[in-house]
């Protein structure tokens, strides 16, 4: 996909289950953290769904965690690419596979 | 300190912002009064634990961004254990948001704010009355835990600390009712095992003197 330097799927219970990355295990542990920590946030302000959370870096490879049902969508996005259409593309791949159209977190 | 987050409240899209810090709780907001201070302050909390997992990751870690169907959160840490966290409309700007964090962070540490005791408008938590030696010796505890349980080590332990002084006097003759505490959260026993290994020498040292 444009504009991504890689990626990895995780189930919500830890379980790796195809990467496009190095170190996934590394970003396992931290989607997992990652999307806890917003489903506790959401609940706690009272926002109704968590699109994704991202962590900037200053060489501009955000990794972005996107929650999908029962698994999380982790992205390490090129430095140099258009946000905007890089997550409208994810966006659309992640409307193409939600499973049951409920759509939470954590 | 309000001005430096009421310059953040002129951006559009900009609902409020609030600085909170670990151990003071929260410093200081201009959100609306439906984001209860307690709230705020457990939101905070959060920030600083997800800040320290994405830290273990990435070293030039600047800001995180969570984004919710309502509303976007924007964190950054000031200093370690205070950050500052704005809540924003969907259709913020985020070139300008980030600029006017980088202005608020060189200000904040021009203007010496976190030195500054300011009248917290949650009570901060209590401060454990504790030897210089017995800090040391819980800080070697906290990094050791972080070979077993990873990221989230060093905001578990705090927890758990903080429990640990609530519940009586923080010295050597309770650490094991400490350890105790920190096992229920290895929950592994053999992890349980391992980080006795690791921090016994630590343990006898201290008793040695």
């Amino acid at each position: 996909m444009e504009g991504v330097a890689g990626c990895l799927l995780v189930k919500d219970d830890g379980v790796l289950l195809g990467r496009a990355l190095d170190d996934a295990e590394t970003y396992t542990s931290l989607m997992l953290t990652a999307a806890g920590l917003a489903g506790n946030i959401m609940d706690k302000v009272g926002f109704s769904y968590c699109r994704y959370v991202s962590f900037n870096r200053t060489n501009n490879q955000t990794f972005y965690v996107f929650p999908i049902d029962q698994y999380l969508l982790g992205i390490v996005q090129k430095a140099d690419c258009s946000v905007a259409d890089m997550l409208e593309r994810v966006y659309q791949l992640i409307g193409r596979v939600s499973t049951d159209g409920t759509r939470t977190v954590s | 300190m309000i001005q430096l987050i009421d310059e953040l409240k002129v951006i559009p899209g900009v609902i409020g912002a609030c600085i909170v810090n670990f151990q003071d709780g929260l410093k200081v907001t201009n959100l609306p009064a439906i984001f209860k201070p307690e709230r705020l302050l457990v939101v905070g909390h959060h920030l600083l634990k997800l800040f320290s997992a994405g830290r273990e990751s990435f070293s030039d870690l600047t800001d995180i961004t969570l984004n919710y169907d309502e509303s976007v959160v924007v964190a950054r840490e000031l200093e370690t254990g205070t950050l500052v966290f704005v809540i924003c409309d969907p259709t913020f700007n985020h070139n300008l948001m980030a600029m006017s964090l980088n202005l608020l962070q060189e200000e904040y540490k021009l203007g010496d704010f976190a030195a500054e005791v300011a009248p917290a408008v949650i009570a901060a938590q209590p401060q454990a009355d504790m030897s210089g030696k017995m800090q040391d010796l819980l800080e070697e505890m906290k990094g050791t835990l972080s070979k077993i349980l990873g990221p989230m080590a060093g905001f578990i332990f705090d927890e758990v600390a903080e429990e640990w002084i609530e519940q009586g006097v923080s010295d050597f003759s309770r650490i094991e009712v400490l350890i105790d505490l920190l096992n229920q959260e290895i929950s592994d026993q053999d992890k349980i095992d391992s980080y006795r290994q690791l921090i016994s020498p630590a343990l006898k040292t201290f008793q040695k003197g």
